[in-house]
């Protein structure tokens, strides 16, 4: 008896683990379904392969290939050459974007075998990329590497990130390798030929084990520099100044300050490790001592900058014994062997400031609004919640600077000031007098400034060439000027030059604001010897300097629209806007006595412009042919509340310079149900019948390739989804996007990060059937593409040449992982210094901004990548980022934000008479303009985006952005959504089961039947389709379909894993059911 | 009422786990609207049932004896129900999970969701474990005639 209730309850027993072993596996089965595009990512496994036969008939892999050096002779990928590239492009990128800002007495270059000391923790961590975001991944050759040795030591020297702390969110205290270990092939390099002083290298090593600095780092609201001290130093050795006398011949200090999404510097924000600082981008009181232990070890002290926004250097400017300043970005992977060729003279720095370096940033009229502001009445009137993402609602800024931003405000104001205008003189925005507003006082480094070890003289050559036409039919505007600019080498040693075209037009007071001087293009010289002279055509989009005026009366009913004002508008080279500005200055017969530099007239041009010459209005039009009038009218707080707000203006600066608007409150309804998201009523009994879905006419996606958008044959193609299936391609933007059986797609991973390289591991392809798909098994599979500098480094390089170039090489790695849509680069412009993510978007200038992005995207797009910018528009902050509500004029949203994007979009400068080169991608904002979500107005998505610029494809929200605004994100004009995680779709990711979409503000659930009954929306999702199709047509996508494509289904390790433990579990909970049935009728029957 | 063996007690610390899951469950559904559990009524369906149904696998070796048919079917069906429970508090909190220790770590309100559901999780996991242990002992220590 007791043995045989021993076996029950071991029958039982095992059936009830079994039971929950079951349920586990059941469990875990549709997680890892759901989230399998993640998984595999992470895994480097493939769940779900194209399959296509490669025939003459069905050729394949044929549309978009790297180039022929980076591929063996067969054909497959050559992963020693791929890495040898990005090293000898990042190398250049650093080379040509490092800007030299001080060189007292020719200190630099310094001689081949100098014996260097280096100093500050930063030049044994430094910072090459961000903790989130645009991250340094894998191997890299750090600065002493690049400047004492040839070979890389990759095995040790694999990048590290800081780790947010997961219980206090708030401090960062891990640190940890990006990668686990690099076992594949050591590089050589052509070092600086440098001995460093081996016993600071050691010390600082030993420091970080407490410091914890990393490669990759975030701000923080309240910053550490953390920079060792003196004491620190002797207490790890107390001998180290012994090792001056040796290595004495010049001294290298590292400062630096991070950058990396979710987070920024706030004013005041300084923590214990911050000492001496009053402002997160001031020098610490170590990073001084630092400087000055410097001056102790040589009589030639150079500072590099390792940062990606203006920190506060005019001390060092002005510090005699400080001989050389250089800021180096973040250089990326191999960007430190950039700044050996400069610090040794291989190369003569040629970079211009990407931001101006105020002495003190605070002094930014946009400092006086950022950070995190709440409407007063937040709690009473903002229904609509944060969103999945927990976003805080009510937050919102003022950007009552107006147009002057950066450069634009300092110097405007400077040349006011020494016009004598708009009480510029004032001392009310001044930090560094109590006395007067004065430029040299508040500015270290102007924009666009750089030096070089030579000279440069520029003159332009004659009258520029204008080419001004309108398209009879349509109105759009051509109208460019060629600027004809000689470049003569005036110093001793070769080097190359930017040569910026700046553009003033006449400023009326109390009319139009207008900044005193904005770059219009900029072109590089090739390298000139000593004495050489070239001649640079530098092409300005006249457009650049129209202003945006959004009280003109366009005469129908409209206002709003770009002006060109009549008058004297002034043309200047310079090295950086202030240059410009002094030679306009001079051409102008100002009075030099109160002028801060000199200027040469001879660097000027000038033209009389009046409707004879260039209409008013001519601007008027887009060049789509589209009436431009305001479209972002719920921008403006005074549009919904008139009168609280004041914008800064030139005409009287003190009087208007921005006071903090920290306590607002919400009055009027309209701006309170903008707020709430009520922006589109769904309709349910439109006759949709018109909007044709499920159609056999007989056409697949692959036929596609090469179509034109307008093509009538996308009608067709689109005719045949279902709406349900044009429902999930709306739906699931990314990364995993889902098929269409009816076109013939499957679902494929499509979209990934970054800007500084492709967020994919060579050895986890997406697309593992090309021909140069690096196996698992190659010695360098696990390198990882996220190599190269930050976006203000290319930027730096006012090198359009070189920005098309890394957009190139990002294509080519994106052929290599199989990823046909990038998110990114960053094109938000710098508001101001403290935004956390500046490192990763360009500029504070738009038209640089803009070119480089553009150059970047067509570079991508010949390799079949569609690069889509983030984040359009307004990322003005990273505090309170999601759905933070940017208030500002819409002529400061057009002139600045927008026109980044509008010189990327429009591409002019690719377009030829048979073709209109543009972008094809895009990821929105989670910011608002104004009252409104970036993703719904339809303003900016589809008037602006679309009718103003042409824009045609992807234009996605950013994660989970908005999912609760399904049908205005839609009706806007947005085409996707970014559903990151999600997978497996019409199975366990469906539109009614996927918990994102169903809770939308007006109480409505996204399932097939949403649209039935609105017409409009059905109109809309079948655009937004086509917009997204029409992207993949264009990419490399293209290279894996074929009439033979269809899909196969691995089973992936961890798949058979859990089918294995489910089956096991199963059997083995039935077998033991059994038992303990049979158990239990046995003892029945013995009783 | 017989004197109670292992089982019943480690079933009734799985009765207590089984409520605390459930009622960190809801509570994890209700701090922030946009982390609520989809189904919620549903899962507090399921829970309550496999409350009951411990409650059945606590009672009936009282009346039937140890390792009885009713009380193995019981706990058999708690077991999954548990793990129901617990398994859609994760499978609907994956994507919070994911974006709270990558790009979205100052979700405050996720975070607290977020313990939260580990909280419920691991009450019921653990109340599923004493479960499964209880399945193996005696919950009734006379033997039956």
């Amino acid at each position: 008896m007791k043995k045989a209730a021993m076996k029950k309850a071991l029958w039982r027993g095992l059936s009830s683990a079994m039971c929950l072993t079951l349920s586990f596996s059941i469990i875990l089965g549709i997680v890892l379904e759901a989230n399998a595009a993640a998984i595999d990512t992470y895994l480097g496994t493939t769940s779900q392969l194209l399959s296509s036969e490669n025939n003459e008939e069905n050729p394949l892999y044929d549309k978009f290939t790297p180039p022929a050096e980076l591929l063996n002779e067969d054909g497959t990928g050559n992963s020693t050459a791929l890495i040898q590239a990005a090293i000898d492009l990042g190398r250049r990128e650093a080379a040509e974007g490092a800007v030299l800002l001080k060189n007292e007495n020719n200190t630099l270059p310094l001689a081949s075998g100098s014996n260097v000391t280096l100093l500050g923790i930063r030049s044994h961590v430094p910072l090459i990329g961000s903790s989130f975001g645009v991250k340094a991944q894998g191997p890299f050759i750090n600065l002493e590497q690049a400047l004492s040795q040839n070979k890389t030591d990759f095995a040790n020297t694999i990048t590290t990130t800081v780790n947010t702390n997961a219980t206090s969110r708030e401090v960062a205290t891990e640190v940890s390798k990006t990668m686990s270990s690099w076992t594949g092939e050591e590089f050589d390099f052509e070092g600086a030929g440098f001995n460093v002083n081996p016993t600071m290298v050691e010390i600082y090593d030993k420091l970080n084990e407490t410091y914890k600095h990393a490669n990759n780092e975030n701000p923080e609201e309240v910053y550490n520099a953390n920079e060792p001290s003196i004491a620190d130093i002797e207490g790890v050795n107390a001998g180290y100044k012994d090792s001056f006398v040796q290595y004495g011949d010049a001294a290298i200090v590292v400062v630096g300050r991070p950058s990396a999404e979710s987070k920024d510097f706030l004013p005041g924000g300084v923590g214990e490790g911050s000492e001496g600082a009053t402002e997160p981008l001031q020098l610490t009181t170590n990073e001084m001592d630092a400087i000055n232990l410097a001056k102790e070890v040589s009589d030639k002290v150079i500072v590099l900058v390792n940062s990606a926004t203006a920190v506060e250097i005019g001390d060092l400017k002005n510090d005699p014994d400080v001989d050389a300043i250089l800021w180096i970005g973040f250089p990326g992977n191999y960007g430190m062997l950039g700044i050996a060729d400069i610090l040794c003279g291989r190369v003569s720095p040629s970079g211009g400031l990407f931001d101006i370096f105020p002495t003190y940033n605070m002094s930014a009229p946009a400092m006086q609004n950022m950070g995190k502001m709440y409407y007063t009445n937040t709690d009473e009137l903002i229904t609509r919640s944060g969103g999945v993402l927990g976003f805080t609602p009510g937050s919102y800024v003022i950007e009552a600077e107006g147009i002057y931003v950066g450069y634009r405000y300092y110097e405007t104001r400077y040349y006011d000031a020494v016009a004598g205008n708009g009480n510029a003189t004032s001392p009310v925005g001044a930090y560094a007098s109590t006395e007067e507003w004065n430029y040299a006082n508040e500015v270290a480094y102007g924009f666009g400034f750089g030096l070089s070890y030579t000279t440069f003289a520029f003159e332009m050559q004659g009258e520029p060439i204008f080419d001004i036409t309108v398209d009879e039919e349509t109105g759009a505007p051509n109208a460019y000027a060629t600027f004809n600019v000689k470049v003569t080498n005036t110093g001793s040693v070769a080097g190359k030059t930017p040569v910026q075209i700046y553009g003033q037009a006449p400023y009326i007071a109390g009319g139009v604001e207008k900044s005193a001087i904005q770059l219009l293009n900029f072109e590089k010289s090739n390298v000139l010897q000593p004495g050489e002279s070239e001649v640079v055509s530098v092409k300005v989009d006249l457009q650049y300097i129209a202003s945006y005026d959004e009280n003109y009366d366009n005469g129908d009913g409209t206002t709003g629209t770009y002006i060109m004002d009549p008058g004297m508008y002034y043309f200047a080279v310079g090295n950086g806007a202030h240059d410009a500005l002094n030679n306009i200055m001079v051409a102008q017969g100002m009075d030099q006595t109160k002028m801060v530099g000199t200027g040469n007239a001879a660097a000027v041009y000038s033209k009389e412009i009046n409707e004879d010459f260039i209409a008013k209005t001519l601007f008027s039009v887009s060049k789509t042919g589209y009436e431009i009038s305001n479209q972002l009218p719920y921008s403006d707080w005074n549009y919904y509340q008139p009168g609280e707000v004041t914008y800064l203006t030139r005409t009287d600066w003190a009087g208007t310079f921005p006071k903090t608007y920290d306590n607002m409150t919400l009055t009027n309804q309209e701006l309170i149900d903008n707020l709430n998201g009520k922006t589109y009523t769904l309709q349910t009994t439109d006759d949709t019948s018109e909007v044709l879905w499920g159609q056999d006419n007989g056409i697949q996606f692959y036929e596609m390739y090469g179509v034109s958008y307008d093509d009538p044959k996308w009608q067709q193609l689109l005719d045949q989804l279902t709406l349900e299936e044009a429902m999930y391609i709306f739906s699931f933007g990314g990364p995993s996007i889902p098929g269409a059986e009816s076109i013939g797609t499957v679902e494929t991973y499509m979209t990934e990060n970054a800007g500084n390289g492709v967020a994919v591991a060579l050895n986890a392809s997406k697309d593992p059937n090309a021909p140069w798909a690096i196996p698992t098994s190659d010695v360098n599979g696990n390198w990882h593409p996220q190599v190269f500098g930050n976006a203000p480094l290319a930027a730096s390089s006012f090198y359009p040449e070189l920005m098309n170039e890394l957009g190139q090489f990002t294509g080519i790695e994106s052929l290599f992982t199989g990823i046909n849509i990038l998110w990114g680069p960053g094109l938000n412009t710098h508001r101001h210094a403290y935004n956390g993510r500046n490192g990763e978007y360009y500029s504070e200038d738009p038209v640089l901004s803009g070119v480089a992005a553009m150059e970047f995207a067509i570079g991508a797009l010949d390799y079949g990548l569609v690069a889509a910018p983030k984040h359009f528009a307004f990322n003005d902050q990273e505090s309170e980022r999601g759905g933070v509500s940017p208030y500002m004029t819409e002529q400061r949203a057009r002139e600045v934000e927008l026109r980044a994007y509008q010189i990327a979009f429009e591409a002019t400068k690719y377009d030829t008479e048979d073709f209109n080169a543009g972008m094809r991608g895009l990821m929105t904002s989670f910011s608002k303009i104004g009252s409104i979500e970036c993703t719904t107005s339809y303003g900016l998505m589809t008037e602006i985006l679309v009718n103003e610029w042409g824009f045609i494809g992807y234009a996605v929200t950013d994660i989970y952005d908005d999912t609760d605004l399904w049908n205005a994100v839609l009706n806007a004009g947005t085409t996707c959504f970014d559903t990151r995680g999600q997978s497996g779709f019409y199975t366990s990711t469906t539109l009614a089961g996927c918990s994102l979409f169903q809770k939308q503000v007006d109480g409505s659930k996204l399932s097939t039947d949403l649209l039935q009954g609105d017409l409009n929306l059905q109109l809309k999702l079948k655009e937004a389709v086509h917009k997204n199709i029409y992207a993949w047509s264009v990419s490399h996508l293209m290279n894996r379909y074929n009439a033979t494509t269809h899909v196969e289904n691995p089973i992936t390790w961890w798949r058979a894993a859990y089918y294995g433990l489910t089956g096991v579990s199963a059997v083995v909970m039935l077998l033991s059911a059994g038992m303990y049935v049979m158990a239990c009728t046995k003892k029945k029957e013995e009783m | 009422m017989k004197k109670q063996g292992i089982a019943f007690y480690l079933n009734g610390i799985a009765f207590v786990l089984g409520i605390a899951g459930l009622i960190l469950t809801v509570y994890s559904s209700k701090v922030s609207s946009d982390n609520a559990l989809q189904n919620l009524p549903m899962l507090i369906a399921g829970g309550v049932v496999a409350l009951v149904l411990v409650l059945v696998g606590m009672i009936m070796p009282n009346k039937m004896g140890n390792h009885d048919p009713i009380s193995a079917v019981a706990v058999l069906a708690a077991i999954a129900l548990y793990s129901y429970v617990f398994g859609q508090c994760i499978l609907q909190r994956v994507m919070l999970i994911a974006g709270l220790f990558s790009f979205n770590s100052g979700n405050t309100a996720g975070w607290q969701v977020f313990y939260i559901t580990i909280g419920a999780v691991a009450c019921l996991f653990v109340g599923a474990i004493f479960l499964v242990i209880g399945s193996f002992c005696k919950s009734v220590k006379t033997v039956e005639a």
